[in-house]
């Protein structure tokens, strides 16, 4: 017999993330590498531990074999109880056969036998993509007070890029009157965090019946917020004031990144008092040798630096040898920069090697910020 | 079944170590960075396959127990075997400066008994070593003995260890005091399960004695091997050996050793961010732990995790515990700070070279 959970989260972590190339080319998005020590998953994963959600189902598809690793048990963030836990839910076959999760809303109504499993009252629907802290107990909270059927997490964002997201508008009250997913002309700067707190009711219904609308993109953004809208269903924001960042491209990886380092930066991966839980891995101290320098830094454990860091991240386990610079960039996990080696405005991808004297990126700002994958040699 | 289990002592015990354990014990002793000195007995024995281990805890055990916890941090958290937390014999001055105390052993005498394990392997946990017991079970299994004991060659006056005479391999003899060149005794060793229980019976009148004490005149009756360990290994008794031997982790080759990524020195996880430095951060020669957030100058030091350096601050020759902050243009030196310190801006706090300051 399994213990009623009133609260549970399923978290979509299967999307490929192809806008980062090469740095999703032999793993999943929510399984990038951020911050020095982190996996963007973290950030989803630890709002869950630190707002006592102790039942996470993450849903997983493209290249999941790091991911499931990762996640394991759960006991980096003390998600390892006997009692709910994490479960890892790749798309399964059943009598009738199996598919591939077809979209964000099918990948949820596969598994709804695993809500079932915890008779939920709610159930929040989260993304593994994005950078950001937040409580999900005040969003449930704004949930219930409004008697809703579903609250969507919303910020306001610049106009300009209002039309790459989904916008809504909303009453006074926060009730939604109007949602339109990625409009060229939109009418509201009010964007969607694509994080959804459903009845848990609600969400059977409407997943049951998308499953046979054989027209759906079976996409909570295109069709079941719509169809639920169009039903006057009582659908409300919940105001999120704080940073959230989705870091799916290049530009906005390096330049999240990069705000890191600032003395007052937008997200503080220092705080303690919402800790950002992540798999620990046993290393010592970094070590910065006898002619290294360090400025405007994150420097992981595990990492040597015997040249010269000036304004980039290096995450645990890189090496930056003598004579080697590295600035304006972000080394992922196991980098070695070699002797003489620079650097300059580049990602470099887990375990990948800059080999002696090389050159990796340019420091001029009309040129892309330089990409290269995991375990990748650069000559 | 497991052939072999472990025994930890981590009851040493000594007035050597000043301010540094008057509230806690050796083996809970922060060391390197981010590990605790008792985490190098622990995850050697886990790395060398060992997978039930009983640790022997000292009067002022809350600090150990609070860091060891069930032993997840070494996977030590096991349905069978896995960590078992065994009470002293004595409380107090009695066990001062002695390593294997028989009634230390003798008190435990259940977890021996319910254990099926033919070996016991015994080792301090004041041994900062990155040690593979692996060869030094199979050659203790291969020849017999009785006791196969690990002994390397002194490298300076060791006053606090205990010699040993090796001849042809055979311990002949042991003396106190070794000085440079000579041999003497890591504090590690492996015996049969039930020749150790037959000397708990043995010598039951005279268990205030020190294991070691105890045979020594019965080593021609015995078969007493000696193990040569070559490799890196450094045993803490003063707050001397503390500071000079931390120090040496700064030693690329040493921290090579000790940290080397397989078989790695686990310790209990602790969440912080990798460490920050700011503009106007000078840091050389010198290890810094996640969590340390750095705008000042450090030159050859350790930072531990959570150690705020502030602007114009100057911190050098010296180790500075978690979550110590070093304010605005303070100078420390030669010194080292115990956890949780505040060294007040513009505050000047020397040790000399010979004396290091610490600050409890």
């Amino acid at each position: 017999m399994v213990n009623k959970k009133p609260f549970i989260a399923m978290l979509l972590a299967g999307g490929q993330g192809s806008r980062l190339g090469a740095l999703t080319k032999h793993i999943a998005k929510p399984a990038v590498s951020f911050g020095g020590k982190y996996r963007i998953i973290d950030f989803a994963l630890s709002n869950c531990a630190n707002s006592h959600i102790d039942t996470v189902g993450v849903l997983t598809q493209y290249r999941p074999y790091l991911l499931n690793t990762y996640i394991g048990t759960g006991s980096s963030w003390d998600l390892d109880s006997h009692d709910g836990g994490v479960a890892i839910l790749p798309p399964y076959a059943t009598e009738t056969g199996g598919q591939w999760y077809a979209g964000t809303a099918d990948a949820i109504y596969q598994n709804l036998d695993y809500i079932n499993l915890y008779d939920p009252d709610y159930v929040i629907i989260l993304s593994g993509d994005h950078i950001y802290r937040m409580d999900y107990r005040q969003m449930l909270r704004t949930h219930i007070e409004n008697n809703a059927d579903l609250t969507i997490a919303v910020m306001t964002v610049p106009w300009e890029e209002a039309p790459r997201l989904g916008i809504l508008a909303a009453d006074e009250s926060g009730k939604i009157y109007d949602f339109e997913e990625k409009p060229a002309k939109p009418k509201s700067n009010l964007a969607s965090m694509g994080i959804y707190i459903f009845s848990k009711k609600v969400l059977e219904d409407s997943l049951i019946a998308d499953s046979r609308d054989p027209d759906s993109e079976h996409d909570f953004g295109k069709n079941i917020i719509p169809t639920l809208l169009g039903q006057g269903k009582r659908l409300f924001v919940h105001r999120f004031e704080g940073f959230w960042k989705d870091v799916g491209t290049i530009p906005t990886f390096h330049e999240t990144s990069m705000d890191l380092l600032e003395a007052e930066p937008q997200f503080d991966l220092m705080s303690e008092d919402f800790p950002t839980l992540t798999q620990d891995d046993s290393l010592p101290p970094h070590y910065v040798g006898p002619k290294g320098s360090v400025e405007r830094a994150f420097v992981g454990n595990g990492s040597i630096v015997l040249g010269k860091v000036e304004h980039s991240i290096v995450s645990n386990g890189c090496t930056v040898e003598e004579g080697a610079t590295v600035t304006d960039s972000i080394l992922l996990p196991n980098v070695t920069v070699e002797k003489g080696a620079k650097v300059i405005r580049a990602i470099v991808g887990e375990g990948a090697t800059v080999k002696a004297k090389a050159t990796f990126g340019s420091a001029d700002t009309a040129e892309p910020i330089a990409v290269v994958g995991d375990d990748a040699v650069v000559e | 079944m497991d052939r072999v289990i472990g025994l930890i002592a981590a009851n040493f015990e000594t007035k050597d170590m000043g301010e540094l354990t008057e509230e806690r014990t050796v083996a809970s002793l922060p060391y390197g960075g981010a590990y605790r000195v008792v985490d190098f007995a622990i995850s050697n024995m886990v790395n060398s396959g060992i997978k039930t281990l009983g640790l022997i805890t000292p009067y002022k055990y809350r600090s150990i127990i609070d860091h060891v916890g069930a032993g997840k941090a070494w996977d030590l958290d096991r349905k069978n075997g896995g960590l078992f937390v065994l009470p002293g014999s004595v409380f107090g001055i009695q066990s001062e400066n002695s390593h294997f105390l028989l009634r230390d052993i003798r008190r435990n005498k259940v977890y021996l008994d319910r254990s099926p394990s033919p070996y016991i392997l015994i080792t301090a946990a004041n041994v900062i070593s990155h040690m593979d017991y692996r060869p030094l079970i199979v050659e203790h299994i291969k020849s017999g003995a009785d006791i196969t004991v690990v002994y390397n060659t002194c490298d300076r006056d060791e006053p606090h260890r205990l010699g040993v005479n090796v001849e042809d391999g055979r311990v002949t003899g042991f003396k106190p005091n070794p000085k440079k060149y000579e041999d003497a005794m890591l504090d590690t060793f492996i015996i049969s399960r039930e020749l150790l229980m037959k000397i708990m019976e043995w010598y039951a009148a005279v268990d205030y004695l020190d294991f070691f004490e105890a045979i020594e005149g019965d080593l021609d009756k015995m078969d007493v091997r000696a193990y040569k360990y070559d490799g890196y290994a450094r045993q803490m008794f003063t707050a001397r050996d503390y500071f000079e031997y931390s120090m040496e982790v700064l030693n690329l080759d040493v921290a090579a050793e000790l940290f080397s990524r397989d078989r790695p020195i686990a310790t209990k996880a602790a969440e912080s961010a990798p460490a920050k430095y700011l503009e106007g951060a000078k840091v050389r020669n010198s290890m810094v732990t996640a969590g340390s957030l750095i705008e000042g100058e450090v030159d050859h030091s350790i930072l531990f995790r959570g150690v705020h350096v502030c602007k114009g601050a100057k911190v050098k020759n010296s180790i500075i515990m978690q979550h110590c902050v070093i304010e605005e243009g303070a100078v420390v030196e030669n010194v080292i700070l115990d956890k949780s310190n505040v060294v007040k801006a513009g505050a000047v706090i020397k040790g000399t070279g010979d004396a290091t300051y610490i600050m409890s």
